[in-house]
């Protein structure tokens, strides 16, 4: 009866009963190791097995005594330590021991690739090879933290290679004891951050060239802010000066040709006095222009602040200032309640004189100019309508007329410099609103403004 | 009042002389001095040189600055007149053709008792000096230092 069953574990072939070898060879047997028992419930065992002949008293061989035993245990250490070494050999960082003076004891193929220096090359040397001049002091501390039994963890680090070249790593160091719990040495896990650092740098330069950029962009900007200001300075000054400086001499040519012609009328003929006339009404005319031009340029810079206005009063001011507007040269009529708007008063003021002086303006002379003021609200914005029976404007024409210099008419038929408009839409859009006409011609125009509605107070 | 003597501060001769023909017209038969720049209205003031003599040059009531002056700007003389303790009374009426409000802003703010824009027209600069003639020379009273005779030498 078989006893039990025992395999190679290589090759799965059933061995022969050691016993029997035993007996054969009359001495003890050791089995080759790699012995598989199966037992009978059906498990592989590794055992390691020997045979001794057992002899009587006179030394023959009466039997053999067979020992298993059962390595399992021994096996399962064996691979775990393999694939630890495997797992230390194929490691990407760095694996290093060393002892307690620094000698390295192990050196995985990280370690070669990282610093050069093969495993046979460093075995047996100091780890301070690898550590620059200036960082010596760095292995005496560790090395006394060691032999504290502390680790040292993420130690951000430069390293030397065996080329020379200086590296950054990031290591980590532990003690490695002994069963009875002794410090015998140290590993440290070493991370090449070369790629990182240089990554970091080149952020960090990236990031300072774009700060500087910001820096040169920013002196440019207020380089350009501080030219446009002393530009607009300037021009300031031009306007001030064309206020004085042109206005002066025209006032000399139309003050004295009124004196000549007061003075010296009676001795002058219809002609000359004509002249005298038309030197007179083309100086007003300029000065007019002049005054107008400093009321554009004067729109178009300042700074203005904007509060809620009561349009309606700003229009019957206006109109009782100005008898042109009023009964029997014309008629407004104001179809109130208006809605209060936000604006600055004077802007307000300068474009409602404007719209009005237009509206009774440019009318036939055989018809009395009327007016309907009145207003929409649309949206939080309050659209105010200056309305006339006058001559009205072509459609073709109707964006012109809010142009710098622009005009329809001969100077005869209705006098004036083509900036009224102009000051006007440029007013209007100082106070963030609108301007627009609808018209026809003889129809009359339908002009409007649109602002923002006032605040309740 | 025609004891109250006027400093018309102005360099444009023509200027000059539309405000002699306007006051002609206006009928002001006041005394006229004229400085032609505002180093030379200071000077007047101040009795400096040949303006110590105060026989030919009287001390003035009233002031007519142009501020467009060479030299001294108006503004500059205003803040001069107010500085000076024996001016703080006197009245000083701007007469430019400055309409920029920054002016007027700092002409009020430096102490000017008015502020008129020279007219481009001569018949109105002559409703203007009526105007002036009532209400400054008729109506207002001046500190009593101005009165006739108690500075005149």
């Amino acid at each position: 009866m078989e006893v039990f069953k025992i395999v190679n574990e290589h090759t799965r072939k059933p061995l022969g009963n050691p016993a029997l070898e035993a007996l054969h060879l009359k001495r003890t047997v050791i089995l080759s190791g790699h012995t598989l028992l199966l037992t009978k419930d059906g498990r592989e065992m590794p055992v390691d097995d020997s045979v001794a002949p057992i002899r009587d008293v006179s030394g023959r061989m009466a039997g053999t005594v067979i020992v298993f035993r059962d390595i399992t245990e021994k096996r399962n250490a064996e691979r775990t330590s393999a694939r630890l070494a495997s797992i230390v050999e194929n490691s990407e960082d760095a694996i290093i021991a060393k002892d307690l003076h620094g000698i390295v004891t192990n050196w995985n193929k990280a370690a070669e690739r990282i610093f050069g220096y093969t495993a046979e090359e460093i075995t047996g040397k100091s780890v301070r090879v690898l550590i620059p001049e200036d960082r010596q002091a760095e292995e005496d501390q560790l090395l006394k933290a060691l032999g504290r039994g502390e680790r040292l963890e993420k130690l951000e680090t430069v390293r030397r290679t065996k080329d020379g070249r200086e590296i950054d790593v990031l290591s980590s160091s532990s003690p490695i004891k002994d069963a009875e719990g002794n410090v015998i040495g140290a590993s440290t896990i070493a991370h090449d951050i070369s790629r990182e650092k240089t990554m970091e740098a080149e952020l960090t330069m990236a990031h300072a060239e774009l700060e500087e950029y910001a820096r040169k962009l920013e002196e440019t900007v207020a380089e350009r802010t501080a030219h446009l200001q002393a530009t607009i300075a300037e021009l300031e000054g031009v306007s001030y000066s064309l206020s004085h400086d042109m206005r002066a001499p025209l006032r000399t040519v139309q003050s004295f040709s009124q004196i000549v012609l007061v003075e010296a009328g009676d001795k002058l003929g219809a002609t000359e006095k004509n002249l005298l006339e038309k030197i007179i009404s083309a100086a007003a005319r300029l000065d007019r222009l002049i005054q107008d031009v400093l009321t554009y340029s004067r729109v178009s810079r300042e700074k203005i602040e904007l509060k809620t206005l009561d349009v309606e009063k700003l229009i019957k001011q206006i109109v009782d200032e100005r008898p042109d507007l009023q009964m029997p040269k014309a008629e407004v009529d104001i179809q109130g309640p208006l809605p209060t708007v936000r604006g600055h008063e004077a802007y307000l003021s300068q474009c409602i004189t404007n719209l009005l002086d237009n509206a009774v303006k440019f009318v036939p002379r055989d018809r009395h100019p009327e007016v309907c003021v009145r207003s929409e609200v649309h949206n939080g914005h309050v659209k105010l309508w200056f309305e006339d029976n006058g001559i009205g404007i072509p459609q073709e024409s109707q964006q012109r007329i809010f142009g710098l210099f622009e005009r329809l008419h001969a100077q005869t038929d209705y006098p004036g410099t083509g900036i009224g408009l102009t000051i006007v839409r440029k007013a209007v859009e100082r106070m963030g609103g609108k301007i627009g006409v609808e018209s026809e011609p003889d129809h009359g125009s339908r002009f409007w403004l649109q602002l923002k509605k006032g605040e309740k107070k | 009042m025609s004891g109250i003597n006027i400093l018309h501060v102005e360099d444009r001769e023509e200027d000059v002389f539309l405000l002699k023909y306007a006051f002609k017209r206006a009928q002001i038969n006041n005394p006229v001095n004229v400085a032609s720049d505002g180093q030379m209205a200071i000077d007047y003031l101040a009795g400096n040189g040949q303006f110590s003599d105060r026989r030919q040059f009287p001390l003035p009531c009233l002031v007519l600055l142009d501020l467009q002056l060479p030299h001294v700007i108006g503004l500059d003389v205003l803040a001069w007149i107010r500085k000076q303790p024996e001016w703080k009374r006197l009245v000083v009426i701007v007469l430019s053709s400055s309409i920029h409000d920054n002016d007027i802003i700092r002409a009020y703010e430096l102490g000017v008792n008015g502020f008129l824009v020279k007219p481009s027209d001569a018949n109105n600069l002559a409703d203007m000096c009526t105007a002036l003639k009532q209400y400054w020379l008729t109506h207002n009273r001046f500190a009593p230092d101005c009165t006739p005779g108690l500075k005149a030498v």
